[in-house]
Parts: structure tokens; sequence; C-alpha cells
């Protein structure tokens, strides 16, 4: 009886399939938007949207008076070594620690690291 | 059952000395003809319109403004029997108890008797509002199962529940001079008088009491009562403008020897699109948007301010309402995908929607009505009304919308945006509530109220004023249930008073 796959085309198909994702994930990586390196490369790491966090930055340091980026990066360091993001932004919600862009009310954590990807696109 | 009369047959000169006048028609003043029924009490109410709405009569109400944007006095009210529920939206909710207390954070906070005195004779108002079975307090207890509510974070806001007055059918909401109409006709001991204006208080000499009331209506006839007490039930403008117009015996007018009368005036400012709430999840129940039908009422969510969270954080009284589906901009977009990412939420099914609701103010003994030098069609001085609405005011309710905002992102449920933040964005479009309230505020204290504890006027032994005109605060609940509620603790003291 005549098998439906021949051990030659079987391994066609393999290659084939294996070339094709090795091309989509370098062109995937050629694509990516690549940004200037800043000093808070790590911490922007953990935002979905660099740009669209940027754009919530801004209106975030429209709201904070005398924003010192190096010290929210390595207050936000420390508490990001011991808590996710996640967890982070919830428990500012707890804590009544928030701050506003455009009216939208944020976790602070949050907010910062978007005035951190602000300062990095600036 | 006896028909109502028609003030304009009544032949000039006439006196009619019952035991008790009202003078208004409202749900105040009929709240208490029918809880004066069948008692020994001869009991006239004095209605200035008819049994619907005539522009000659209403232009009665015309006044001058001033001050922050207000509705046209002549269109917020009235003027025929039933008085302000021919147009009222049927919200009803008891006040809470903190709105009777004194409270440091609000200059002249504090009323002469407590929620536990109003507490009574809500069930009866809640019947004559025909706002269905008594569920505020249980509503609160519902499980998430049985009802679900936003899930919100601990905190200070928390889904509390308005009910709805229905009259007949679909026939929303109910208007208590054509719903009691014929229940007023059947009380034997009752005559009401329709197109009968009041237009003066007639105080002894000394000032101490009401002898006589002029009536007059408006094809000129004129006649007058000498009742042994009277209760003035024409909402918190006409009070005010009714005290200060009776003023040839005392120059301040009645009830005014301490200035206090027409001040205090407040209403409940309703600004539009006040925020937006995201759900992350997209699900809203039903009876946040509009009202339903369930357990055997008409109900609503709204948001409320906990009194802990009014209490604990010196805030004044609010009400959050869920309006409608909307859109967002594209950095709004972005600001919900990136803050659910940030939480940990999917939010590809989060759905967008208006806020709106109403705030209390601050007492303000100059936001106030005064006489005008012009006067009615039957003599009567109008009115000028200065309006006010404090920046603080507003600073509060936003403050309790940053609350909310708060409690969703404890609860990974959602978010907030607030649209106001500058005055002017406040006053852009911005509403009132109708609600007439503290132009003859109730205080213990003659020099802070005009009328005391059981809403006699300070100096004035047979004269009563009853509605939110007595309001000394003001809370953020609709005040209609409360009114109906005060008249007839008020009835209840009348009687015992005349009996």
């Amino acid at each position: 009886m005549k098998t439906l796959f021949s051990r030659r085309n079987l391994l066609v198909g393999v290659g084939t399939a294996a070339v094709v994702a090795g091309v989509g994930y370098e062109a995937t990586r050629v694509l990516r938007k690549r940004y200037a390196p800043s000093p808070y490369d790590d911490l922007l790491a953990k935002l979905d949207d660099r740009d669209g966090s940027a754009q919530i930055g801004e209106a975030v340091l429209a709201e904070v008076d005398d924003f010192d980026a190096k010290a929210v990066a390595a207050q936000l360091r420390a508490k990001l070594v011991q808590s996710s993001l996640a967890d982070l932004a919830t428990a500012d919600a707890a804590a009544e620690r928030l701050l506003e862009a455009h009216g939208w009310v944020l976790p602070q954590s949050l907010a910062l690291l978007c005035a951190l990807a602000a300062k990095a696109a600036a | 059952m006896s028909a109502f009369i028609d003030a304009r047959t009544v032949p000039d000169g006439t006196v009619l000395e019952p035991d008790l006048a009202i003078v208004g028609g409202g749900p105040a003043g009929i709240s208490i003809a029918l809880a004066l029924a069948n008692t020994p009490l001869r009991v006239v109410l004095l209605e200035s319109g008819g049994m619907s709405f005539d522009p000659a009569t209403q232009a009665l109400y015309n006044g001058a403004k001033s001050g922050v944007k207000y509705l046209g006095l002549e269109a917020s009210r009235m003027r025929f029997l039933g008085g302000s529920t021919n147009i009222w939206g049927g919200w009803s909710r008891p006040m809470d108890k903190i709105d009777f207390e004194e409270r440091s954070w609000m200059p002249h906070s504090g009323w002469p008797f407590g929620l536990d005195a109003l507490a009574p004779h809500y069930a009866r108002a809640q019947t004559l509002c025909e706002a269905g079975p008594w569920l505020y307090d249980k509503a609160e207890h519902w499980s998430q199962s049985e009802m679900p509510t936003v899930p919100l974070g601990a905190g200070g806001v928390a889904t509390r529940w308005f009910q709805f007055s229905k009259m007949r059918g679909s026939l929303l909401p109910t208007h208590f001079g054509e719903r009691y109409a014929d229940d007023l006709k059947k009380v034997r001991n009752l005559t009401t008088y329709l197109h009968a204006n009041v237009t003066r208080l007639g105080l002894a000499a000394n000032g101490g009491k009401i002898e006589h009331l002029d009536v007059a209506t408006l094809n000129g006839h004129r006649f007058s009562l000498k009742p042994k007490a009277v209760i003035l039930a024409a909402g918190a403008v006409e009070i005010a403008r009714l005290m200060l117009a009776s003023n040839d015996v005392m120059s301040s007018g009645v009830g005014n020897a301490n200035d206090v009368v027409g001040r205090y005036f407040a209403d409940h400012p309703i600004p539009r699109d006040i925020g937006t709430v995201i759900l992350f999840d997209g699900k809203l129940e039903p009876y946040y948007l509009t009202t339903q039908t369930m357990h055997g009422a008409i109900l609503r969510a709204g948001l409320f301010p906990s009194e802990a969270y009014r209490r604990n954080k010196a805030m004044l009284d609010s009400s959050i309402t869920i309006e409608s589906k909307t859109l967002l901009d594209p950095l709004g977009k972005t600001t919900v995908a990136t803050t659910a990412a940030a939480l940990g939420v999917d939010a590809s099914k989060a759905a967008a929607f208006t806020l709106g609701g109403g705030c209390e103010v601050t007492p303000d003994p100059d936001c106030r009505i005064t006489l005008d030098s012009e006067r009615d069609a039957l003599g009567v001085p109008r009115i000028k009304l200065q309006m006010k609405l404090a920046d603080s005011d507003l600073a509060h309710f936003r403050a309790t919308l940053k609350e909310l905002g708060r409690q969703l992102l404890a609860s990974r449920a959602g978010m907030i945006r607030l649209n106001m933040k500058e005055r002017g964005q406040w006053l852009t479009g911005l509403d009132w509530g109708n609600h007439h309230m503290g132009t003859a505020r109730a205080s213990n204290d003659p020099k802070k109220g005009v009328v005391d504890a059981n809403l006699q006027v300070h100096g004035v032994a047979n004269l009563f004023v009853v509605g939110s005109a007595v309001y000394p605060t003001y809370g953020a609940v609709n005040p209609t249930l409360s009114i109906v509620a005060m008249a007839l603790r008020l009835a209840d003291h009348v009687k015992g008073l005349l009996k």
C-alpha cells in the first residue's frame, strides 16, 4: 500500500517549514521598530507598546513637577525586583498611589514607566 | 365626595376660618392633606394652579437671575395641582444618616433632627410615591450571582440603588395631582381651592402669629383665610418669596428677624459627561444604564460614596450614574490597552461608558433669593436669584470619581477617565436637578435657621414650613421621597398640636 507521505516528501516539507520560520523570524527582527538606547530600556521592556506608552508619558510629565528620571528609574527597578508590574500596579491602586494623564487615572508605577518612555523617546 | 372649588368663583371679601391652611398643592401639601383625612381638623388646601398647565399662572414664577448660569425659574417648577411632581423623573432614594449630621468639613451643616425622625415615615412616603417595595437596604446585600455589580476594590464607592415612581401602566412617574385628586375629594374635612394664590402672610401686630392669609386669583377676586395654623408647602423659591414679601408688619418679612430667609438656596449640579469608565471585560448589567423592572420595583443602579468614605475623607455626597456606551479616541484606546496589559488583564473586549451624576453643594448664605422691584400680575414682588457654585464642591465630586477609578484598578476590572478639571469644563453644559432647597432652613438656633426641629417658624407660633426649603444641607439624592416623609412627620405633629 502506498503511503500518503513518502520519507522524501516529509523531509522536504519539514525543511521548507524551517526555512519559512527562519525567514519569518529574521524578518520580524529586522522589521521590529528599533529605539535609540536609553538608560531605561530594561524597564521599558515591560511595556507592551513603547510608543503608545510614550504618548501617555507625555501627559504624565505635564502633571508631574521636577521629574527626576534617574531617581524614578532607580525606584522602579527596586520595586520591580520584588514584584511583577501587574502586582505593583494593583498595589499602587490599593495604596492610592495614582497619577493622571489626560484625565486617565493610572497606577503610579505604570504612569512613571510611561513617563520614562516619553523621556527615552525625546 | 366634594368637588374642588375654583377660587375664581369665591366672592370678594369672603373669609374662611379653617383649623389649618396648607399653601401649595405639591407632593408635600397633598401628602399632609391626605394624612389629616378623617381627623377633626378642618383643613383647606390652597393651590395656585388648576388641574393642568396654564401659562398665565406659570408666569407668576418668573424672576431674575444672576451668577452661575441657572435654569429658568418659570421652567424648573410646575404651578398646578401636583406641583413639580408634574415634571419629576421619579428618582427615589432615602437620605443617609450622615446627611443630617453636623460635619466639621462642611460649614453650616447639621439638622435639628436626625434620620430617625424621618425613618418611621419613609414607608408611607414610598407608597405615596408609588416607588414599589422598600428595597434600598436589601438591594445592597444582593449576591453577585443574584444581581451582579461592577467589581470594585475596597474603597469609598459602592453600588447602591434608585427606585422609581410608577403611576400606572407605562405612565412614569406619579403625578401627585392627577393621581390623588379623587382621594383628596373624598376627604370630608378637607376643602381644596384651585387657582387660589396666597399673596400675603398676615402677621399679628406683635409678629408672633399668622392671623390671616390674603388670597387672590388671576381674574381679580380677593378673599382671605383666618386659620389656626398655616403650613407653607409651596416650594423653596415661593416660600421664601412669600415670607419676604409679607413685610408690612415686620420690615424684614415673616420669620426673617435674623436675615436667614431666602439665603442658602441650593440645587444639585448635574454636570454631563463627567467621565468615561472602562470595563476591561466589557460586561455591564443593563440596570446600570436604564431602569429595569425587577423584584417588584423599578430599579437602577448607581455608584455612591459610602458614609464611611464621606466621614473619613471629609467628602461631600454625590451620585454617579453610568449613562451610555461610547467610543475612545486613539490615545484613549492606547491608554486602556497599556493599562490592561500592565495589570495583566485581557482588554480585547473592553467597553467604554460615559458617566453622569450629581453632587452635593456646601450651604452658602450668599447663594440667595431676594425681592425684586418688579411685581407679578397679582402685585407680589418677583424674586432675584443670586446663584453660586463653589470650585471646592466640584473638587469633591472629582475626588470621588477618582476614588471610583482607583477601586476599578485595584480590582483589575477597569479604569476611569476624568473629563472635568477646570471650572469652565464643569460649567459647560452644566444642568441642574431642579431641586430647590435651603431657603427656610431648619436649625434650633433662630440665628442660623428659619424653622425649628418641628418645622415651626422661629417666633411665629402657628406657621410651619415643609419641603426641601427646610433642608440645611442637601445630600445628593433626589428630594421628593424625603419631602413626602417630612410632610407626613409634620402632619403628625400638627395633628397633635391642633386636636
